[in-house]
Parts: structure tokens; C-alpha cells; sequence
């Protein structure tokens, strides 16, 4: 089956933002990813270790007044990406198993890289309250300074660091 | 309809939309909302209030549309008020519907309370209003017992002479610095001049 | 004004998972739609070869933006509801400059990892247990880097409040400064090879 090619970026953009929109409209609040990551933690903290968890001032926000996890808003949101992900993909012939890499990296080294650069991604996230979605396009819609901020060192490390890693795509 | 056109719809829609937003300014619906920055530089510049010698000149001359409010309960009010002024306690200022034209003054006790309720007529829209800083005893010290030194200047004692007689024109007491009688308390100063009448 | 409608209690705190999931949905879709989910694609933003990451990213955020100025001054949504992230000055700078270390390496950000290992991608899914490992292990430091993280408090803090313009002119700035953008984005473009295509 021959893949579909992608949309317009535009347009692409436009219905994201209009689902962006759509949450301010009908929540009050934005779009998020990293914060259901932080809750997915708290959650197994509080599996393993009650005490702690509870304890911990960082993860105690996501857990219950009795320290037990709870649905949070934003890891179901992330699970409709999924599926939504998933969806688009299977109708436009996209789903693929494979890894994603450059042509001079091996698949290991990629694997490796792809750990690596998450877990940076997740220390960078707690410190930022947020990721791209959480902070780039709630707060940048929004105009709030802070997320202004984290959009200009955001794209602006990631140029500095990506001739570093160039092998990894090029 | 072809991509390349659809994109440049969209690109004129936001342009249009966001030259009308720069016009508009505010996103809320009453046209304003409570823009801090705003606030904070009449606080700074201190538009945000009058003198106690000022509001006696606007009432002596008639400013037109001068509606001075005094914010507090009604036993005060009775007891002594600036000549000219509504009671209104600040639940109901808030909910006053006042016209373009008119120019609010409010006064307290101290000041405070009128100060506060400037803030919230002022995130409410309104532009023309103002309080007494000083409040009721701001009133009574500079317009009606205010202190003239004795020893002064040509262009002082111009000034000196202005302020007498607009304190004259309340009813009120000019007091000389220099003299032996100590500058009587507030209570003091109502029962004299509550004592006038008018 | 009626919106936000989770606020005037249209629905409850159950029903509000339910609009979380179909919300993700459409988000996780138009991420997939665009190339989102391909990392070789999102890393090309940083080679200055595909830059579908700015064009998506930046058509979403003035889209929203528009979006609530607009219902916000035709008095449907109720602009001062909606929760507006908070900002600490240094960390989320710090964070930033962390986080889009991590993006240029890992070549995926949180959300689109997720579109990634749900479309199959075996790299996706390393990235989503690197983002895990790394989002716990901060936490479990977090005493630590407590201080730090709390650093200089701004709380709700936008561009309008900083540069002291109104909302408008900035959201009309913003708009101008995006479509620039994407010129310029569609003339790096055509002068590469070209964006990732699949």
C-alpha cells in the first residue's frame, strides 16, 4: 500500500489550532503532554513507594489528597493522541514498524540516542512546566512570557546542539 | 478551490483579523478590561487622584458634571460631608452607571476606601474619575482650617491668599502658623463648622 | 458569555475526561496528518531542510490566538477564565534551553512520541520510556533542585503586561511576524532539497 503524502503544513496548523482553541472554549484550559508523563510518574511512585510519593512536593500534585494516583485530564488527552495518531496513520497508509534514523547511524545507537535525548527532554519539561504542547502552543497563544521564553531557548538550543548530532539524521 | 489560494485566503484572513485587533485593542467585550499597566502609571503619575485644594476650586467654579461620592456609612455622612456630595456606599458605585460627560470625585475617611473603590470603576471603564487621597480629614485640614505661615514670600503669600479665600468661601477657618492657638483636631474643627451652618 | 463552558458548569468533572480524550484525538490526528510523527522530519527542522516544526507550530499558536481575541471581544468566551501558564523567569529559560537540547538529539517532543510509537515507530516508543525516565528521576531529585525550580516567580505574566502595549497591536505584530516567517521558511525550503517527504 503506497503512503499518502502529508498535508499542507498550513492547513495542518490551522486545525491544530483550532483544536487548541477549542480547548480554551470548551475547558478553560490548553493542550499538554509532558505533564501527563509527570502524573504517569507520580503514579508509579505512589504505586511503589506511598510514603514517598506523598512526601515529594513535585509529585504530590498529581496524586490524590490520600496520595493515590487519579485520572488525570491530561493522560487521557494523551491517550486520544494516540489514537488519534493512530487512526490518521492507518487511513493514509502510514503505519510502519520501524526505526527512524538517518542513513550513517545504526538502529542500536538511534535507539540509544532516542532514550538520551528523552530523558534531557523530560528534565527540561519538569523545569519548564511543559513541553511544546503545554508550553509553546497553550502559553504562546496565550502571550504568556514565560512561554515565549521557553519557545526562543527551546528552538534555539536545538540548533545549537543538532550539528553535534548531525550523523544521527544526515 | 486550489491550495495555493486557499493559503493566501488564510494568510489575508489573519492579517485582517489582526490589523482589527490592533485597532480594537482589548479582546473583552465591554472594551476594556483591567489593564494594570494602565492603573499603575496614573497611580504613578498621580492622575489617579485630586487634592483636597482642588476639589475646592472644581466646586467653587462649577465644574460641570462633578459628582463628588462620599463611600462612607450614612452616621458619617450626617455628621460632616464636603459640600455638594452623594452618599454612596461602594457596593452601590460599582454598579452606578455614570455618563461620559460627568467627572467623579469619591472621597472616604482617610482615603482609602475611596482609593480602592477607584480601582474598581477603573477596571470597570470608567475614565473620568479620581478620589482624595487624604479623605474627609485631607477636607478639613487644607480647606477649612488650613495653615497660612506668617512669613512669606510675595509669590507665596499670592498663593496663600488664594487658598484663604477659597477655604472663606466653605465657611471655613484660615489659621495663621505663627499663632499662640494650637491647630485644633479634627472633631473640633466639624463642631466649628457644623456651628456655620449652610 | 457562556465559554469557557467547563467553567459556567455546562458539565461535570467526568464528563470533562471524556472531552480530554476527543480533544486528544483531534490533536493526535492533525500531528499525524502533518508529519508530526516522523522524527527524520522534525529533526530536518534543525538541518534547516524541512520546516514543517515552525509552520505547523506557528499557523497553530496564531490561529488559537486570533481565535480567542476574537470570541473574547464578541463576548462568547470569557478571556480572563482561561488558565494562563504561569512563568518563572530563569527556569523555564534553563528548561528551555534543556529541553530543545533533548528535541534536537531525541529528534521528537513529548507529544509527538506518542504519535510516533502508536504508528509503530520502535523509536517513538524509546523516546516516550526516555521522557518517563527523565521526568521521574527529576522528580525524585526535585528536593534538590527545589530551590532552583522556584526561582524568579512572575506568575501570570504575558507580553502585554512586559512590553505595555495592548493585546491587539500584539497579536497584529505576531501575526506580521509569522507570515514573514513562513516566507522566508518556503524559500529555505526550496533552496534544500526539498521537505521530508515520507
Amino acid at each position: 500500500m503506497s503512503a499518502k503524502p502529508y498535508s499542507n503544513p498550513y492547513l495542518a496548523g490551522v486545525g491544530l489550532g483550532l483544536v487548541l482553541l477549542s480547548a480554551f472554549v470548551i475547558m478553560g484550559r490548553g493542550l499538554g503532554a509532558s505533564g501527563a508523563f509527570a502524573s504517569a510518574a507520580a503514579a508509579t511512585v505512589a504505586t511503589a513507594a506511598p510514603e514517598s510519593a506523598s512526601a515529594n512536593d513535585y509529585f504530590s500534585r498529581y496524586l490524590s489528597a490520600s496520595g493515590s494516583p487519579r485520572i488525570d485530564w491530561l493522560v487521557v488527552e494523551l491517550i486520544g493522541v494516540m489514537v488519534g495518531g493512530f487512526v490518521s496513520a492507518w487511513l493514509a497508509g502510514r503505519l510502519r514498524r520501524e526505526i527512524e534514523r538517518g542513513p550513517r547511524i545504526s538502529n542500536s545507537a538511534r535507539l540509544r540516542l532516542a532514550f538520551g535525548g528523552g530523558a534531557v527532554m523530560g528534565v527540561g519539561a519538569v523545569l519548564a512546566r511543559g513541553c511544546t504542547s503545554g508550553q509553546a502552543l497553550t502559553g504562546g497563544a496565550l502571550l504568556s512570557v514565560g512561554s515565549w521564553i521557553f519557545i526562543g531557548a527551546a528552538f534555539g538550543a536545538a540548533y545549537v546542539v543538532a550539528p553535534l548530532v548531525r550523523r544521527a539524521w544526515i | 478551490m486550489k491550495r495555493s489560494s486557499v493559503l493566501r485566503g488564510l494568510a489575508l484572513a489573519a492579517i485582517v483579523l489582526g490589523a482589527l485587533a490592533a485597532v480594537v485593542g482589548s479582546p473583552r467585550a465591554n472594551g476594556s478590561g483591567v489593564d494594570v499597566a494602565a492603573l499603575a502609571r496614573d497611580v504613578e503619575t498621580e492622575q489617579d487622584h485630586v487634592t483636597a485644594i482642588e476639589l475646592a476650586r472644581w466646586i467653587r467654579d462649577r465644574k460641570p458634571g462633578l459628582r463628588i461620592i462620599d463611600v462612607r456609612d450614612s452616621a458619617e455622612f450626617e455628621d460632616y460631608h464636603i459640600p455638594g456630595a452623594e452618599r454612596m456606599p461602594v457596593k452601590s458605585v460599582v454598579k452606578a452607571a455614570f455618563k461620559p460627560s460627568e467627572t467623579i470625585v469619591m472621597y472616604s475617611g482617610g482615603g482609602a476606601h475611596a482609593a480602592q473603590a477607584w480601582v474598581i470603576l477603573r477596571a470597570r471603564g470608567e475614565r473620568h474619575v479620581f478620589f482624595l487621597r487624604g479623605g474627609v480629614a485631607e477636607w478639613l485640614d487644607e480647606v477649612m482650617n488650613p495653615q497660612i505661615p506668617a512669613n512669606l514670600s510675595r509669590e507665596a503669600r499670592v498663593d496663600a491668599d488664594s487658598v484663604g479665600a477659597l477655604s472663606r468661601y466653605f465657611g471655613g477657618v484660615p489659621r495663621r502658623v505663627d499663632s499662640a492657638v494650637p491647630v485644633p483636631a479634627f472633631k473640633a474643627t466639624v463642631a466649628r463648622v457644623r456651628g456655620r451652618g449652610c | 458569555m457562556i465559554a469557557p463552558f467547563f467553567d459556567s458548569g455546562a458539565f461535570s468533572e467526568t464528563a470533562s475526561i471524556g472531552v480530554a480524550l476527543v480533544i486528544g484525538i483531534a490533536f493526535g490526528w492533525f500531528l499525524e496528518r502533518s508529519g508530526m510523527g516522523s522524527a527524520r522530519k522534525l529533526a530536518g527542522q534543525f538541518y534547516l531542510r524541512d520546516l514543517t516544526v515552525f509552520k505547523v507550530m506557528f499557523t497553530a499558536i496564531i490561529t488559537a490566538m486570533l481565535g480567542v481575541f476574537w470570541l473574547g471581544r464578541f463576548g462568547v468566551l470569557d478571556v480572563d477564565r482561561i488558565f494562563v501558564p504561569e512563568t518563572w523567569l530563569v527556569p523555564q529559560l534553563v528548561g528551555g534551553l534543556v529541553f530543545g537540547a533533548g528535541f534536537a538529539i531525541s529528534g521528537l517532543c513529548p507529544g509527538t512520541s506518542c504519535v510516533a510509537a502508536a504508528t509503530g515507530r520502535i523509536d517513538g516508543v524509546s523516546v516516550v520510556a526516555g521522557m518517563f525516565a527523565g521526568v521521574l528521576g527529576t522528580g525524585l531529585l526535585y528536593s534538590k533542585l527545589q530551590g532552583f525550580y522556584l526561582s524568579t516567580p512572575r506568575g501570570t505574566y504575558t507580553l502585554t503586561q512586559l512590553l505595555n502595549v495592548s493585546q491587539g497591536i500584539l497579536v497584529f505584530v505576531i501575526v506580521l511576524v509569522a507570515l514573514a516567517g513562513f516566507k522566508v521558511a518556503d524559500m529555505i525550503e526550496s533552496r534544500a532539497a526539498g521537505p521530508v517527504s515520507q
